[in-house]
């Protein structure tokens, strides 16, 4: 195919958008509807997933030293808990400032806490884990550890049943969000694809006429391409100043409660600036691509002439 | 050239469309195709146009054989036919101009040739003042000879047109017919498809009747008018 008829076709689609507003209009709101379903659950599933990643990152393990250990022992064994690749935070704790925290919890009895001269409580390490899912590895590597005859390591508490609970939460919510989106998109692509082929049902003659003075498959089909690229990229482009201006009004309105969100580890929901690019290359090459693909399918049964 | 060979065609509902119909028609001729309602009459449009294929037998269209023609080579043997039809089917968001500059752009005509073809075919069938209208402003004549502007523009080897004064009054009836006679002494084969024997007195030439899908007529009628 020339140039000039790509020029052709390409302005045929353009121009197609408006002579044909009205079901253009159709599918732009159909396409519309559908991109803000999906995308504003998306945005829903991101923030309780940062909401789950935040209480993620609460977990602590504590590695309780036996007394007899050295200062060299006690360096030694933060730079191997450095090493292992679970591990994203080492924080040694004292049993000094162990006993200075618990005195400061218990007011009251310091008669009781005259009795020690020492601090009574064991030196620790405060261990955070990355992948909490791998929790119960990264206890065994840590004990591994204390393979010398003399034993380092008193005891690890570790917050396993909160570990478990948090994997089973991340998997049930992985689960169920791709288990929508894939619904939605399936509902969405129904409904596309009926509003696009009842735009092309209206215009059913005209390519028949292109058929019988011997226009290609392609020739007819590049300006209904075009026309549903445009009508979708432009409901994306919508899609996103909607997405942008009802998510932003529904965070203000949360955000005047944000110490209750605070209080269930919910530190900021997911700013629309942090995310306006990809919400919108997301719109836009979804609006297209459903946009042409159902225009170019819609034609396939009226070709066949 | 036409030249079908013993053709049947059957459709999947049962019934018998053309019967062992054997028609040859030479280049340069003008034919009118005369049937009541049902006696093939579309069909045979439709086999020439390759929109059904025959159940028996073999066609031959202007160097195509359609029995072996894939559908993928169709759009290239519709370029060698101009199609006029009864009820005109112009495409109505374009212009007279457009409906009849497509049939170039869908061959990759250049730019140069097609500005200067489509005015003249335009002007030929009388509507030179029209080109900027588009189909609803035109009467039914009117459409109709832009149907025949596009079926002309490609300079096509035959035209077939299907009951093309079906839409339009009598007096128009006359011109469009007298229009596919002047194309036609400039070379081009026309096939017209009429249930209108008036015309077909009027005009003469070969005469095909075709009656429950079997050739019952096929002789040079003479015309009223013998010019």
């Amino acid at each position: 195919m020339k140039i000039s008829s790509m020029k052709y076709l390409l302005g045929q689609g353009i121009k197609n958008v408006w002579t044909n507003r009205i079901m253009s209009f159709a599918s732009f709101c159909v396409l519309l509807v559908s991109l803000l379903l999906v995308g504003f659950f998306v945005l829903f599933t991101a923030n309780v997933n940062r909401f789950i990643s935040g209480i993620e990152n609460k977990n602590e393990v504590i590695i309780y030293l036996n007394d007899n250990v050295t200062d060299e022992q006690i360096e030694k064994m933060g730079n191997d808990l450095k090493s292992i690749d679970n591990i994203s935070e080492v924080v040694f704790f004292s049993k000094e400032e162990a006993f200075e925290k618990m005195k400061s919890q218990y007011e009251n009895a310091d008669e009781l806490f005259a009795y020690f001269k020492d601090s009574p409580l064991p030196d620790s390490y405060k261990i955070k884990v990355g992948d909490i899912s791998k929790m119960s590895q990264t206890q065994m590597k840590i004990t591994a550890l204390d393979n010398s005859d003399e034993k380092l390591i008193y005891q690890i508490k570790a917050p396993n049943d909160f570990a478990n609970i948090l994997i089973e939460l991340k998997s049930t919510m992985t689960l169920i969000s791709t288990a929508v989106v894939v619904a939605l998109v399936v509902v969405c692509m129904v409904i596309i694809s009926n509003a696009t082929r009842s735009s092309v049902f209206a215009r059913r003659k005209e390519i028949n006429i292109m058929k019988y003075v011997g226009a290609t498959n392609t020739f007819i089909r590049v300006p209904f391409f075009i026309e549903g690229m445009i009508t979708g990229a432009l409901a994306g482009g919508a899609a996103t100043l909607l997405t942008w201006f009802a998510y932003d009004s529904f965070i203000d309105v949360l955000s005047k409660e944000m110490t209750l969100w605070n209080a269930l580890g919910i530190k900021e929901f997911i700013p629309f600036d942090s995310v306006v690019l990809e919400v919108t290359l997301c719109y836009v090459a979804a609006g297209a691509f459903l946009g042409a693909i159902g225009s170019v399918i819609s034609t396939r049964k009226h070709l066949k002439v | 050239m036409v030249d079908l060979k013993n053709v049947s065609v059957t459709y999947s509902n049962g019934v018998d469309a053309l019967n062992n119909v054997d028609l040859k028609i030479n280049d340069g001729e003008f034919v009118f195709v005369v049937g009541s309602s049902g006696a093939g009459k579309s069909t045979l449009i439709k086999l020439m146009l390759k929109e059904v294929n025959p159940t028996k037998g073999e066609i031959l269209v202007n160097g195509f054989n359609l029995n072996k023609t894939k559908r993928g080579k169709i759009p290239k043997l519709r370029r060698t036919i101009g199609v006029v039809f009864q009820d005109f089917r112009l495409i109505p968001n374009m212009t007279v101009y457009d409906n009849v500059a497509f049939v170039l752009r869908v061959i990759d005509a250049p730019k140069k040739y097609i500005r200067s073809r489509v005015p003249y075919v335009i002007s030929l069938v009388g509507l030179k003042d029209k080109v900027k209208c588009h189909p609803e402003e035109l009467s039914g004549g009117e459409q109709q000879r832009v149907a025949l502007a596009r079926a002309l523009v490609n300079d096509p080897a035959i035209i077939i047109a299907d009951e093309p004064t079906g839409n339009v009054d009598p007096e128009l009836s006359f011109q469009i017919v007298q229009l596919l006679r002047d194309i036609n002494k400039c070379g081009t084969t026309v096939l017209m498809v009429t249930h209108e024997q008036e015309l077909v007195e009027h005009f003469g030439g070969r005469t095909i009747v075709l009656n429950q899908g079997a050739i019952v007529f096929d002789k040079i009628l003479e015309g009223a008018d013998e010019n």
